[in-house]
């Protein structure tokens, strides 16, 4: 019943839009980015997963990359030298999503075991050489799905789960500060998935969750969603906030990259590529270059399009880049200054991609 | 021209040229240092199964090529170019067929980079005009040759016909007619060769991009075309790029074989055949350690990347191939040397053997590039990571190259051969020595290591007719002797422990200790003899406990074996994986663990106490009700009178004790239990005391089986509430094992554990040794997120065998869906065991349904007709008269009880259900999750199951199933 009515809303929501992004850039005479041969190149492999990688996250500086795999290892990565500098064995090995400190001191990491483990990179080793978790920050009844320290502040991340709630943490206490969704009303109502914070206003999150739709939290109120997105079709994936954190892009299971504003509610463009047969490949993440116009958007299929988010036009597709991943990219993340992406595969390596030719950055 | 071969299959090769003599001037290239250039051949037909494997190549030191062409058309091959050094030999190994691909593929990679290379422009290139072929299906063969010495004259080209030989400048035109992409795919490993001979034909612009893997790709799917007559190619590339698909189009159904033959490979020794290497591995069966050498051949002393520097820049060296590289290109040339040192093409080869020595250590060099922590993380994955593992094959002890297992044992002993380096080894067993085949004794490692072959009495190339435990020994070791004082006239035969003690053959007494007197150690220090150190304790039992020992990183990961354990929640999983901690594990609960749990313990306690006191509470209005009634009805002029007495019931309870149990219920109610009571435990104690002995509670635990909300284990615990909540209450095992909630219900626990070996005696052979080392790791997993799309599952596929628990019991038991509407339990075990046996990710593998509880199942079965669940409906089982009089009995030969019947049903249901859903067979077992052997039998029929998975891999042979007969004839 309630999908019913909120498909109706939605229907109704997108009649009275007479408008998205690439018909008015359209209108206003935007031509799409193109790109040469050379424009972005694979400039470093990074090898030494053994298994699958699922999740990667860069530093806001200093160039280095935490990446979590399928063998169970978090690796943190010297993305100049390509070059491993540590490699942390966890004790749960069903990873599913890790990210780096914003100081660049911790590691989180979270997966099946439901807990979100925090390893300090400065730590001493064990005899056997592995790091010792610094912090469990357990509590949620269902697997974490996607952790995020809020910027600036290493002593608190939010995570979400499969228990349908996303958590806010205070890692010094390792105890959960608020509590999103779960048993109050206006929370999601399957498990989340993906969670991004706002970069411009940190106190602003977006989720994305296998009920199809996309809530915006206000940290201060846990109680209730400030917003619930409707429009996919099938899971979200992946969130993803726009550099100016008016917008938001989500990555679905229905096969689409959606635009939202923040403030309004709307859904602003659908970035779909119809395929010529009827299996329409998942989006699995998403991420937006350092000024929003292109969107990185990897598929299960293998391919990773770039799209431009003004015209919705698919620009490169860097599956099908001669030097690219051997199996489907799993993550994406772009660096800190917007000059590289990082892709994470199944083919266990990470590829570093940088924008050549005349412009640094996009 | 196609030929018909004995087998019938079609190949096509090449004939003798029997035309005219060729008249066209041959260009000759110049050569330059001939023996450092690696050859390319045709690699012949490999007539194995397709199977994966590693690839390895097997290069030679470059001055000892020598070349040889065999002609054998037999094979199909058509220019079969063999190069083959006489004194160094490939063991041949079955399964190995990838090996021409891949160090093919590997080699172009390197190839690609000659293009730079100045001093690489010696080439003879040929090819024959495949235009001029009278049939449409002639072959092409097309070979590429750095070295000028051998003259292309020398080789049999697959001239069909009047076919020319010569060279492509002659014949090329634009739209060159090429059969089957032959041209591209031949001359693809010398690209600069290529290239040039193009060019000087003006024909071709053709770009070959530098990058290895674009290459591979071209190549691969080239190589299908290398005998189809269709297609037609045009040479002409417009683009930089060669793609794929252009050689797609024209694909054809080609063989295998031909395909292979169609590989043209750059090696220095070749072992282009497979008789050949059958061959010669017989002839010699020395181990020969191939050596990987680099494709790029530069000025001495320069950066094989850069071509700059002379030999006093400072230079980093791949373990593999000795390439060296300067501080610039190293980072370039190397990755991120996920395996130390190695150029990114030598990923995956095993290094050097003579620099072997220098893994994990690091040179200045890359301390000037790197910081300390991407040092030690380089150095760390070049000394752990498999690869650059010693390869067991070339330690040879007493005869016998070594397994992988032997090698570990051998290298984590307590006591272990230093520097091990290939090569052939005796070792004594009962003594410990240890030497090179055909010398003195070096070491004394540990003894009873279950490695290598018997020991040879010619092991040590004795000739002094004295034996030490059925080895000759040499004259040194004869001298000690001697000097030791151990009688040694008439050639006698020693046996001697490892802790020196001697005995004559066929005598019982000891004769005395070799290394007994204080000189003795000395004199074999003067005399190089190894002498027993003082820390070389008996370690027999050590080395045989094969569980406590730690085996490095790589191995565990290869030899897990996951077990993935699910089922419906109150399935007993919990309990299952519970029983697996503590049957196999030595430690099953830590201290911590079991401190944590004595809390959780006395939480459940108390819960079951609250529960019982809401109960009491319902029985107590009950029965005031009845009373009330009775009296109502019963005496209605007594109304006034008698309010205090009347309502004194069997459940009322004094107002102290009523006041904890309203506390308690209270707190239960605010669901805050587990928060006030692991504290609050010493406090309420006595007071629990105080109400177990209560005839009231005692009432309502009586009637506990008509609350429901009591689970039947909680008896196990209420009735020894008293002892569980005093504060030094220890919990035991088998209180844990019935205690609830010990592995979290939230996400995952997993236990690693390996079988403990039966009775172990001192020559287990190596099937057994293998069985002991294989490790398990049982993974269980809530269930509760297992919805339709459930996107971690995929996280599994690694999992050798899913376990799928189902009680048996659940056919009785009820649960509220999300609609308020009671379904059976059983039903939806079956929904949860469908979408489970459905998911893609377990689409390959194999499912144990174990039917739990079956204890409880017989007791209820008597009282609830199994068709109690509506799936079970169909269940009419005949029943002999007399059995129904004594219906407790079961196990009665050729009269199953009730409980056996039923559950067999319900096994043919699972089965029918499973393969009518996957189309394979379903492995069902009986468990009973309390009962320690029933888990223990379940779990070794899991690795029944496996191992007769990989048995039917290996032979198909029907021997091994034998091996699930007796656990499974009970399930059929």
């Amino acid at each position: 019943m309630h999908n019913v009515e909120r498909l109706v809303a939605g229907r109704k929501r997108l009649l009275l839009l007479d408008t998205d992004v690439a018909g008015y850039a359209r209108s206003q005479g935007k031509t799409p980015v193109t790109f040469g041969p050379t424009d972005l190149v694979c400039c470093r492999t990074l090898q030494g997963h053994t298994g699958k990688v699922y999740s990667l996250d860069w530093t806001p500086e200093r160039n280095r990359i935490v990446s979590a795999s399928q063998d169970g290892r978090l690796i943190v990565w010297n993305a100049l030298t390509s070059q491993k500098t540590h490699a942390i064995k966890l004790p749960c090995a069903w990873v599913m999503t890790c990210a780096f400190s914003p100081s660049g001191q911790s590691v989180a990491c979270g997966g099946l075991d439901s807990v979100c483990s925090i390893f300090n990179l400065n730590s001493q080793t064990d005899r056997d050489g592995n790091l010792p978790v610094t912090r469990m920050l357990s509590g949620h009844k269902g697997y974490v799905s996607s952790c995020q320290y809020v910027p600036d502040e290493d002593s608190h991340l939010v995570t979400s789960s499969g228990d349908q709630t996303c958590v806010l943490w205070d890692i010094t206490t390792g105890l959960r500060t608020s509590v999103f969704g779960g048993e109050f009303q206006s929370g999601h109502t399957a498990d989340v998935l993906s969670i991004s914070i706002n970069g411009s206003n940190s106190r602003m999150f977006v989720s994305g969750s296998c009920d199809s739709t996309a809530r915006l939290w206000d940290m201060r109120v846990a109680s209730r969603a400030v917003r619930t997105f409707h429009g996919h079709e099938g899971d979200v994936n992946s969130v993803k906030f726009f550099p100016d954190g008016n917008r938001f892009g989500t990555g679905s299971d229905d096969g689409t990259c959606r635009l939202f504003d923040i403030r309004t509610g709307h859904q602003l463009q659908v970035y779909y590529q119809p395929h010529g047969d009827n299996d329409v490949p998942p989006v699995t993440s998403i991420a937006f270059s350092i000024s929003g116009r292109l969107l990185f958007a990897g598929y299960t299929n293998g391919d990773c399009y770039v799209w431009d988010t003004l015209l919705a036009k698919m620009v490169l597709n860097l599956g099908s880049l001669h030097n690219s991943h051997d199996a489907r990219i799993s993550c994406l993340g772009l660096s800190a200054d917007g000059s590289a992406l990082c892709t994470g595969s199944s083919d266990t390596n990470l590829k570093i991609w940088a924008f050549g030719g005349h412009r640094r950055v996009i | 021209m196609a030929t018909k071969l004995e087998d019938g299959a079609e190949y096509s090769f090449a004939l003798e040229y029997h035309g005219p003599p060729i008249t066209r001037n041959l260009p000759r290239a110049v050569p330059i240092n001939v023996d450092r250039i690696p050859v390319a051949a045709v690699v012949s037909p490999v007539t194995l199964p397709d199977k994966l494997s590693l690839p390895i190549v097997h290069p030679l030191s470059a001055t000892e090529i020598c070349k040889k062409f065999s002609k054998e058309c037999k094979l199909g091959s058509s220019s079969e170019l063999l190069t083959v050094s006489p004194t160094s030999v490939i063991s041949f190994e079955p399964g190995k067929n990838g090996v021409g691909e891949g160090s093919f593929s590997k080699e172009l990679g390197l190839g690609s980079e000659t293009s730079v290379s100045p001093s690489s422009v010696n080439n003879a290139f040929e090819e024959r005009d495949p235009s001029n072929g009278p049939s449409s299906n002639s072959n092409c063969v097309m070979s590429g040759e750095l070295s000028s010495d051998l003259e292309s004259s020398n080789r049999d080209y697959g001239a069909n016909g009047g076919n020319d030989l010569g060279f492509s400048s002659v014949n090329h035109d634009n739209s060159l007619e090429m059969i089957g992409g032959v041209g591209s795919s031949g001359a693809l490993g010398f690209s600069d060769s290529f290239e040039k001979s193009m060019e000087l034909s003006g024909s071709l612009q053709k770009r070959v991009s530098s990058d290895c893997k674009e290459r591979l790709d071209f190549n691969e799917s080239s190589q299908p075309d290398w005998d189809s007559s269709e297609s037609v190619m045009s040479m002409d590339y417009p683009s930089s790029r060669v793609s794929s698909c252009k050689f797609g189009d024209g694909k054809n159904e080609s063989s295998r074989d031909v395909r292979r033959a169609s590989l043209v490979r750059f090696c220095d020794i070749e072992s282009d055949d497979e008789d050949t290497d059958e061959e010669f591995s017989r002839a010699e069966p020395e181990v020969v350690i191939a050596k990987r050498e680099p494709a790029v051949k530069v000025r001495k002393g320069a950066c094989y990347r850069c071509l700059k520097g002379s030999r006093f820049t400072e230079k980093e060296v791949c373990i593999v191939c000795d390439a060296k590289y300067c501080s610039s290109c190293v980072l370039r040339a190397m990755g991120s040397m996920p395996e130390g040192r190695k150029c990114i093409t030598c990923l995956g080869f095993p290094i050097d053997e003579s620099k072997r020595g220098n893994l994990g250590k690091c040179s200045r060099l890359l301390k000037r590039l790197l910081n300390d922590l991407e040092i030690q993380q380089i150095m760390k994955a070049e000394k752990l990571c498999e690869v650059n593992q010693l390869p067991p094959e070339y330690i040879c002890v007493n005869g016998r190259s070594l397994y992988q297992e032997e090698l570990i044992m051998l290298q984590s002993c307590p006591n272990p051969p230093k520097k091990l380096k290939p090569g052939n080894y005796w070792y004594d067993k009962v003594s410990g020595l240890w030497g090179k085949e055909g010398n003195k004794p070096s070491q004394i490692i540990s003894p009873h290591l279950n490695v290598g072959g018997p020991i040879k009495a010619d092991a040590s190339n004795g000739n002094t007719q004295v034996y030490i435990n059925g080895r000759e020994i040499t004259k040194v070791e004869l001298r000690m002797l001697k000097l030791a004082g151990v009688q040694c006239a008439g050639n006698p035969h020693f046996w001697v422990n490892e802790d020196g003690s001697y005995q004559e053959e066929g005598q019982k007494n000891t004769k005395g200790y070799i290394w007994g007197k204080a000189g003795t150690k000395l004199l074999c220090a003067v005399l190089s003899l190894p002498a027993p150190s003082k820390s070389s304790s008996p370690c027999g039992e050590q080395v045989n406990s094969v569980i406590s020992r730690s085996f490095p990183d790589y191995f565990e990961h290869r030899a897990i074996q996951k077990l993935l354990l699910i089922g419906y929640s109150g399935s007993g999983t919990s309990t299952i994986f519970k029983q697996a901690k503590i049957l196999y594990k030595d430690i099953a609960f830590s201290e911590d663990e079991r401190d944590h749990i004595k809390l959780l313990i006395q939480t459940n306690v108390y819960s079951y106490i609250g529960i019982l006191l809401e109960g009491r509470e319902h029985f107590e209005e009950e029965s005031l009700n009845k009373l009330r009634k009775t009296s109502s009805s019963d005496d209605t002029e007594l109304t006034g009178c008698g309010e205090g007495n009347v309502e004194k019931t069997p459940y009322s309870i004094c107002p102290k004790l009523k006041s904890f149990s309203d506390w308690l219920l209270k707190i239960m109610a605010s669901g805050a239990l587990e928060v006030i009571f692991p504290a609050a435990t010493r406090e309420y104690a006595p007071l629990v005391e105080e109400l177990c002995s209560n005839s009231a509670f005692r009432a309502t635990y009586n009637r506990r089986s008509e609350l429901k909300t009591l689970p039947s284990i909680a008896s196990y615990f209420l009735e020894r509430a008293v002892d569980m909540l005093k504060p030094d209450y220890k919990p035991s095992d088998l209180d844990i094992l019935y205690a609830e909630g010990v592995t979290s219900s939230n996400g995952l626990s997993c236990v690693d554990f390996s079988f403990p070996e039966p009775a172990h005696d001192d020559d287990v052979d190596s099937e057994d040794l293998h069985d002991s080392l294989l490790r398990f790791q049982l993974i269980r997993l809530q269930t509760k997120g297992f919805a339709e799309n459930c996107k971690w599952l995929e996280m599994f596929e690694d999992v050798r065998l899913v376990i799928f628990c189902v009680s048996l019991s659940d056919y009785n038991q009820y649960v509220n869906d999300s609609d308020g509407s009671s379904v059976n339990k059983m039903v939806l075990s079956k929904k949860l065991f469908e979408s489970v046996v459905t998911h893609p990710t377990f689409d390959q593998i194999d499912f144990l349904l174990l039917l739990n509880k079956f204890d409880l199942f017989e007791e209820m079965i008597e009282q609830v007709p199994l068709s109690q669940c509506d799936w079970f409906d169909d269940f009419h089982p005949v029943i002999s008269r007399n059995r129904s009089n004594n219906s407790n009995r079961n196990n009665i030969n050729n009269n199953p009880s009730l409980g056996q019947l039923a559950f067999h049903y319900t096994a043919v249901k699972f089965k029918k259900l499973y393969s009518e859903l996957t189309g394979r067979k379903l492995y069902v077992s009986l468990v009973k999750g309390l009962e320690p052997n029933s888990v223990d039998a379940a779990l070794k029929y899991s690795r029944e199951i496996l191992n007769w998975d990989e048995e039917k891999n290996n032979f198909n042979s029907s021997e091994y199933s034998v091996y699930s007969m007796d656990a499974n004839s009970f399930s059929n």
